[in-house]
């Protein structure tokens, strides 16, 4: 079969039934998504096809099929990060970084889609999983990304906001 | 290492041999050049650090990357040493050789009270059982990341290590430019003298290679450029775009792929399986049987061009399984087993203070409560995976591993070649909480690979297997006793628990040569319990070291993250009866251990915890020592629709010098959210020796909604680093725990707090 991913047509000789998940990492070598769960629950296998956050681990390649798929590997360009990307590293997002791929393309879906997201917007659509416990950083990442400012709570409300270590 | 083990053997019997071992000098770590990958152009100083021709270092980096930053941390303490900038030193993994092995991990283990054991200050006992367990530990030398030790163990060898490199190429220059080395300085990677004349470490290297370097004197921390800073770390760059290379992205060329199916009562084993509904599938290469290796359980393997066919294929397969011989486990079993033997009251003392019995007695004010914790799964991100290759009597093994020496010990066992046939790859560990220390997973690549004529295999677990064949965080129940007298004081804490051993069920699965017919009290099963720093005047800490059946090992704090539940949590409920505030209480408890009360002042400062409190919020503290650091947290809490929401966690840490405080910043963030998930909603069962859990949905981590903003604040600190990967990760159910008591007045005795939907 024939995909489009991150603007190349590729070449898969796979079962149509095959997850694109395991298209993208088996038989075309991406291994910048990656697997964690198997049934949707974790979106570490999130890419986007036409711009929506998909988990491509229940994704049959063959119903993606003429769509524009973007992975991980397609999110900067070559010598240039995407935002998200920049502001992934300037906020150290990452520690294991095995989400991180998931994240970032589900980040990206929604930035498309709300270009200022509120942490509300934010909340909804990470739902990816992330067993660092990096959340706190991935949505300062976006607002950050976006050019936003979330609402920022302390544990203190009653104090003014003070610079932690 | 036999004549060493002999000499271990020795031990006791044998007086004049250990006198005689005893004596010889510290063995060093410096390590010789050979031990380094010889690379074209690349110089070897010692056993740590080569220079490349542009002057780049490169540094040995034998502990496993798996989130906590260790890769950064170690390379700071290099560059800092060599006073080259972060950006010119490059990690390579480190060989097999005893000086990588983690010295720290072991001597942490031995059961001192920390109040014993304060640097500066510890008591006779502590030095010299440190001292005897530090030098086994370096006869071992097993390399294991793990126990929040590796910055607390690379502390003293790694900077004499760079900073001898560093006096070799100074030395160097004022041998070849005939001036003295108190007149050269180095920066940036260049050795210079104020007449101008200048040469970089790349070019003084083959010369410094053969200087030796004289005195050998680490920098001064007022002169500390790096350490301290809140450094970018070297591996997020790639783990933002894809590139970061974990077990599974192993890709070589004419690999195929394994998916597996263990018997799902653990300690079974399968019967004799038709292969054919698997063969007949497209892709699927073959059937193998795996036995049962280091601890794991018995199952059936299909190898296939893909994985997601290999795993088709074993889905395909109808396997007879057969339960274990000694019978079903069964957690709610288990689980009554564990209150009798509590409530027994019997186990091995760790620790005991004053005349507890009579204070116990006389008492006016007792509470008296039955804690209970549960088995729980790792879950880690990454699901278990390991690659491998055997053709010519050699075996190669790519591997997340946090144990890469004893990977190869299991490698050469299964395949039946020495150790030297087998080369070990360490990847990025896509989380490893403990469970990345056992090896039943590369037994198993290997086992599989032997069978695939040659080719590179990866073996993947599939989820289910993953959370059904764990080493669990062991279940514990505790009796507790806390009583104080007429005018309020604190008087007595006993406690005894009943709860598996871990330490001595690990060595018996991954060190063998060691495994010993003695038992010994296993610290790890106690600690959090018997080391507490509150000055009750009488105590007694006893743990039964139970035996269920049921596989157990290293979930990230091992011990601490069930016994600061019960001891932070019945400490709260002795404040509450003699109505004291939390902290207040605390702080009386602490006079005499200073670092310990400067913590909890900063987290309940921070938090503000005297301050008016929101409507519908409550505040809960803990507040417990691990792994040589002391960390507060005081957690915010409401309810939302019934449900606990932890709104914020602040914490605050004493861990020693700071290396790097964006990587310590990370770690609290991470252990708080970790063990929330487990305080939350963790939770095993297992039913006719088959874990019902399977899968996410029905073992629940937070998501990013449910995720409390977490602040870090660090006390600075001059003592030798303690750790940071799991010091955060026992406070937190404790402390949301004491949250829900003051918001709802319902005391949660067990965990999880929130009972499952049915």
């Amino acid at each position: 079969m024939e995909l489009q991913i991150n603007g190349r047509v590729m070449k898969a000789d796979a079962d149509p039934a095959m997850p694109l998940l395991w298209v993208l990492r088996d038989v075309l070598g991406m291994t910048g998504t990656k697997f964690g769960c198997g049934v949707a629950a974790c979106g570490a296998c999130t890419v986007r096809v036409d711009g929506q956050a998909v988990r491509s681990c229940v994704t049959p390649a063959g119903s993606v099929a003429g769509k524009q798929i973007q992975t991980i590997e397609g999110l900067g360009q070559p010598g240039r990060l995407h935002a998200l990307q920049a502001a992934w590293i300037a906020e150290q997002v990452p520690q294991c970084g095995y989400c991180q791929s998931g994240m970032l393309m589900a980040a990206a879906a929604l930035l498309e889609k709300k270009p200022r997201p509120t942490d509300a917007d934010i909340d909804e659509a990470m739902t990816n999983i992330c067993r660092c416990g990096t959340y706190q950083r991935v949505r300062a990442a976006i607002h950050r990304a976006a050019g936003t400012r979330p609402v920022a709570p302390t544990v203190r409300p009653a104090a003014r906001p003070e610079k932690a270590a | 290492m036999k004549r060493r083990t002999l000499l271990l053997a020795g031990t006791g019997a044998a007086g004049t041999l250990i006198v005689g071992w005893s004596v010889l000098p510290e063995r060093s770590r410096l390590g010789a050049p050979g031990l380094l990958a010889k690379v074209d152009g690349e110089v070897a100083l010692n056993g740590w650090i080569k220079i490349a021709p542009d002057g780049m270092a490169v540094l040995a980096m034998p502990r496993s990357e798996m989130g906590q930053g260790v890769h950064t941390a170690l390379a700071m303490l290099a560059a800092e040493e060599l006073d080259l900038p972060l950006s010119s030193v490059r990690i390579e993994q480190a060989g097999f050789d005893g000086i990588y092995g983690n010295v720290a991990m072991f001597v942490g283990s031995l059961p001192f009270h920390p109040l014993e054991a304060q640097e500066g200050a510890k008591t006779a006992r502590v030095r010299l059982g440190e001292w005897f367990v530090g030098k086994v530990a370096r006869e071992l030398g097993v390399n294991a990341t793990g126990g929040s030790s590796s910055v607390a163990d690379a502390w003293g060898p790694l900077r004499v290590a760079a900073a001898t490199a560093r006096a070799c190429l100074m030395g160097a220059a004022s041998l070849q430019w005939r001036l003295p080395l108190e007149d050269l300085k180095t920066r940036g990677g260049v050795v210079s003298h104020a007449s101008g004349q200048s040469a970089g470490y790349g070019e003084l290297a083959k010369f410094a290679a053969a200087t030796p370097p004289g005195d050998v004197a680490l920098k001064d921390r007022r002169d500390w450029r790096l350490i301290g800073q809140p450094a970018p770390r070297m591996d997020v760059p790639a783990k933002v775009d894809g590139t970061a290379r974990f077990g599974m992205d192993v890709r070589l060329p004419g690999m195929v792929f394994a998916s597996i199916r263990m018997c799902p009562m653990l300690g079974g084993s399968p019967g004799r399986v038709e292969p054919a509904p698997a063969l007949a599938l497209p892709g699927v290469r073959r059937v193998v049987q795996v036995p049962a290796y280091a601890g794991g359980t018995a199952g059936v393997a299909v190898v296939g061009d893909t994985w997601w066919q290999a795993d088709r294929g074993a889905a395909a397969l109808d396997i007879p399984w057969h339960q274990r011989p000694a019978g079903a486990l069964d957690t709610r079993a288990i689980a009554q087993a564990l209150r009798r033997t509590s409530a027994a009251r019997d186990g091995f003392v760790f620790h005991e203070r004053g005349a507890l019995a009579q204070a116990e007695l006389s008492a006016p004010v007792k509470v008296t409560a039955v804690y209970e914790a549960p088995y729980l799964a790792h879950a880690v991100l990454e699901p278990i995976n390991c690659t491998a290759r055997v053709a010519d009597g050699r075996v190669e093994v790519w591997a997340p591993t946090q144990v890469p020496g004893l990977a190869r010990a299991v490698a050469a066992q299964v395949a039946r070649v020495p150790e030297d046939a087998v080369d070990v790859h360490v990847t990025y560990l896509g989380g490893g909480f403990g469970r990345r220390l056992e090896v039943d997973f590369v037994a198993q690549a290997v086992r599989i690979a032997m069978d695939c004529g040659g080719a590179p295999v990866q073996l993947i677990w599939p989820r289910a297997e993953d959370i059904r064949h764990d080493f669990y965080r062991p279940m514990h129940v505790a009796h507790m006793t806390a009583t104080a007298d007429a005018a309020g004081k604190p008087l007595s804490l006993r406690i005894d628990s009943a709860g598996d051993a871990i330490t001595p069920r690990w060595i018996e699965r991954t060190l063998p040569a060691l495994a010993s017919r003695v038992e010994l009290p296993d610290k790890t099963a106690a600690e959090g319990l018997f080391d507490l720093p509150y000055a009750f005047p009488h105590q007694r800490m006893a743990h039964t070291a139970t035996r269920m059946g049921v596989p157990v090992g290293f979930w990230r704090s091992v011990g601490h993250s069930h016994n600061a539940f019960f001891s932070e949590c019945i400490l709260d409920e002795l404040a509450h009866a003699l109505r004291k505030d939390p902290v207040v209480f605390r702080r009386e408890l602490l006079a005499h251990a200073p670092r310990y009360l400067a913590v909890l002042e900063l987290a309940a400062l921070k938090s503000g915890w005297n301050e008016r409190r929101v409507a519908g919020r409550a505040f809960g503290v803990a507040l417990h020592e691990s792994f040589g650091s002391i960390v507060a947290q005081v957690a915010q809490v409401s309810l939302e629709a019934g449900r606990p929401k932890v709104h914020g966690v602040v914490c605050a840490i004493d861990c020693g010098t700071v290396v790097n405080p964006g990587i310590v910043r990370q770690q609290m963030e991470s252990s708080v959210v970790f063990g929330l998930s487990a305080a939350l909603a963790g939770r095993l069962e297992i039913r006719g020796g088959a874990v019902q859990q399977s899968n996410y949905p029905d073992h629940p981590v937070v998501h990013l909604a449910q995720a409390p903003v977490v602040e870090t604040w660090i006390v600075p600190s001059t003592r030798a680093p303690g750790g940071v990967g799991e010091p955060g990760v026992p406070p937190v159910a404790p402390a949301v725990a004491n949250a829900l008591f003051a918001l709802t007045g319902v005391r949660h005795r067990a965990l999880p707090l929130v009972a499952p939907s049915s």
